[in-house]
């Protein structure tokens, strides 16, 4: 039996500002201020989650808005994919804090509850009544790569003819900890935020088709990629490249040089810096019907060297 | 469609290192517990655990990266198989996260100083399976998942999926858990560790004894069928959405992940002749897991055991650890009975096996079930 293909039918990007539309997207020069975001869970989850952390309320409030802009009821047999690079950092720190000496040496039991790294895919779930395969991925840069890749392999195979796929860190304090932890410079914005698809095998109504994703080895990048991107591009469409927050300005520089019609995003100026901004990039790209046309590539790679990229290919625009 | 064959299984658990070691110990009746000797807590002796010797491994990263490495020799060795031929293997980890390495590197710095050291940068939970899989030399896909206690039966079905996509022709599971003063004191916050230890499916139950280890489980797709060996047959995972860290009390999202395993497995109920339950001994989960099994197989349940008395609840990392701590067991000929069930409840209907069977080759059911109602069902056809 053949492989289905796999449309996005809605997409959602949640950035550190509370923005939650193109209109709404601002540049960052430094890092965003904190973010509050209980009267935007009101407003989009329609209640207050009163025990759900703010990763939490991250995720909540982008996936309830990938799933509003769907426009039709989701079924229960949705499946649910959440990448995260850190998961609950803030709790984590504040258990730590909590339990570690000079500490009280005891901990609280909704921190430590919330602190479940599938927490997160929990309440998406719950908010969305999903009774269905639920996984959360985390491995660092590619945690949404990966997220996403397990749900366009499980609806290809008809496991499931749906499915919700995101992307969601928070950002945390001291600074130069939060830096330390994912390996970036002092001169980068840290970000934080979430990203969600909807995904479905149907093809009415896509706004647009997931073409692959794919891990490359560091050896064969310079061949892999130009070769996929060929693979993927039909005729002359334009091509929108989002490049991860791995990407040094030489690095994009090089990926273009031999297709030099490529359009560049930089998405990170929205976002900031984190582990799943991937999500974040690809939903913001897809999330407005007079967006991005054509192909849609994003690329990254991790401190390892390998690298992932995801093609998509948008229907509206 | 490969058949995706278990070719080699290790383990690091408070037994000691070793497969044979931990099934030897639990087929003997003896379980590991010991005393918490890495740290302290205010209910020291209001509790039990399954602590690993920790002299082969320094404390923190660098530790818990020499444990996983034990764990995955003794897989490799079984397979015939060296460092060399995991290039292009997928790696994927389950585990709660890494917690215990911070921990123990924190403890380790404030022993040398007189002062509070400073907060350690806490990982992500991926970061210590990179740092695994470039030591190892690994180049394939790389993978952590953080499912609270199915992450690593989730990971087995993820890696299953790799092999029989044919998207890799190996894959190591690794499932690692350490004992963490955070989560100790956590689940101690929520009443959930029995002063007793785990007494799975009991009257007198009232909670998990948590444990540390590390597991391995390699993996490779067959393109035939094969006759003899270990087979994963298929699997599922299901989000039960009642409550955060209960389950529906009557079963049904457990029942229904165990019917969505045998499905995918292409078995049916009868055809099970083992199942390894969940058991963490806790009042509601040991009660919705019975009422599940009843739902599911009425009067022709299959004889079925808890082992988390002899290695203690290892979180995240149940799922390969109790895989390959039972498959030891049924590999040395015997099926270990659940450890801790002194009276089986009567409110449950059912009661799990009080005494060690003569193992047979057949299919074997293995169950796990998480907070954040993650649960995960897997096959494996023993023989």
């Amino acid at each position: 039996m053949g492989k289905s293909r796999v449309y996005v039918h809605s997409a959602a990007a949640l950035g550190p500002t509370g923005d939650m539309r193109r209109t709404e997207r601002v540049s960052l020069a430094a890092d965003p201020p904190p973010l509050e975001l209980k009267e935007l869970v009101k407003q989009v989850v329609g209640v207050p989650l009163r025990q759900a952390s703010h990763f939490v309320e991250l995720a909540a409030i982008a996936s309830q808005l990938c799933l509003k802009r769907l426009g039709v009821p989701a079924p229960e047999d949705t499946a649910v994919y959440v990448g995260t690079g850190l998961a609950e950092v803030r709790k984590t720190h504040a258990l730590f804090q909590q339990v570690m000496p000079p500490g009280p040496g005891m901990a609280s039991p909704f921190d430590f509850i919330n602190a479940a790294n599938n927490m997160a895919a929990f309440y998406v779930a719950k908010l969305g009544n999903f009774r269905a395969r639920n996984l959360t991925v985390s491995q660092e840069e590619f945690s949404f790569e990966w997220a996403l890749q397990l749900a366009w392999e499980d609806l290809r195979a008809g496991d499931y003819r749906q499915a919700l796929a995101g992307g969601v860190d928070e950002n945390s304090q001291p600074r130069a900890q939060h830096l330390r932890r994912m390996a970036l410079r002092d001169d980068q914005v840290i970000g934080e935020g979430a990203g969600f698809l909807f995904l479905s095998v149907e093809p009415e109504r896509a706004r647009a088709e997931i073409l692959g994703v794919r891990h490359l080895d560091a050896q064969t990048i310079g061949i892999e990629l130009p070769r996929q991107l060929a693979d993927w591009r039909q005729d002359r469409e334009p091509v929108t490249l989002l490049p991860g927050f791995r990407l040094s300005a030489d690095e994009i520089k090089h990926l273009i040089h031999t297709s030099p019609d490529i359009d560049v995003q930089p998405y990170l100026q929205h976002c900031g810096c984190f582990h799943t901004a991937t999500a974040f990039g690809l939903a913001a790209a897809l999330d407005d019907p007079a967006g991005t046309s054509g192909l849609v590539v994003h690329v990254n790679r991790n401190r390892a060297g390998q690298w992932m990229i995801v093609g998509i290919r948008s229907l509206t625009g | 469609m490969p058949v995706v064959r278990l070719r080699g299984l290790g383990l690091v658990s408070a037994y000691g290192p070793g497969v044979d070691r931990a099934a030897a110990g639990m087929i003997a009746g003896r379980t590991a517990i010991t005393p918490l000797t890495l740290f302290t807590v205010p209910f020291q002796d209001g509790i039990q655990v399954n602590q690993l010797d920790h002299t082969p491994y320094p404390p923190g990263e660098a530790g818990a990266l020499a444990l996983l490495g034990t764990a995955v020799r003794e897989a490799l060795t079984e397979a015939g198989l060296t460092t060399e031929d995991l290039r292009d293997t997928a790696l994927v980890v389950g585990t709660s996260g890494f917690l215990f390495a911070a921990e123990a590197e924190y403890r380790h710095r404030q022993a040398q100083q007189d002062h509070p050291p400073a907060r350690p940068a806490l990982r992500a939970p991926g970061y210590l399976t990179q740092e695994f899989a470039a030591q190892m030399g690994m180049q394939g896909p790389v993978m952590t998942l953080s499912t609270a206690c199915s992450s690593s039966a989730n990971a087995l079905l993820v890696a299953g999926g790799f092999l029989r996509r044919g998207d890799a022709r190996r894959a190591l599971v690794i499932g690692v858990e350490g004992l963490s003063a955070v989560t100790l004191n956590g689940f101690q916050s929520l009443m959930l560790l029995d002063p007793e230890g785990c007494r799975p499916f009991d009257a007198e139950r009232r909670g998990m004894q948590l444990g540390e280890a590390a597991a391995a489980v390699l993996l490779e797709a067959e393109p035939d069928p094969i006759a003899y060996g270990d087979v994963l047959l298929g699997g599922a995972n299901l989000c039960d959405i009642h409550h955060v860290t209960s389950a529906s009390p009557d079963g049904s999202a457990m029942r229904a992940v165990m019917e969505m395993a045998l499905a995918d497995a292409d078995v049916d109920p009868d055809q099970v002749t083992l199942i390894k339950a969940h058991g963490t001994g806790s009042p509601d989960n040991d009660m919705a897991e019975a009422a599940a099994m009843r739902a599911l197989w009425g009067e022709s349940l299959p004889p079925f055991t808890a082992i988390k008395r002899y290695l203690g609840h290892t979180l995240g990392a149940c799922g390969a650890v109790e895989l390959a701590a039972l498959l030891g067991c049924l590999r040395a000929g015997a099926i270990p009975p659940a450890s801790g069930c002194q009276r089986p409840d009567p409110e449950l209907r059912i009661a799990p096996l009080r005494a060690s069977h003569p193992a047979q080759p057949g299919v074997v059911m293995f169950n796990y079930f998480g907070f954040g109602g993650n649960y995960a069902s897997f096959l494996i056809r023993h023989g």
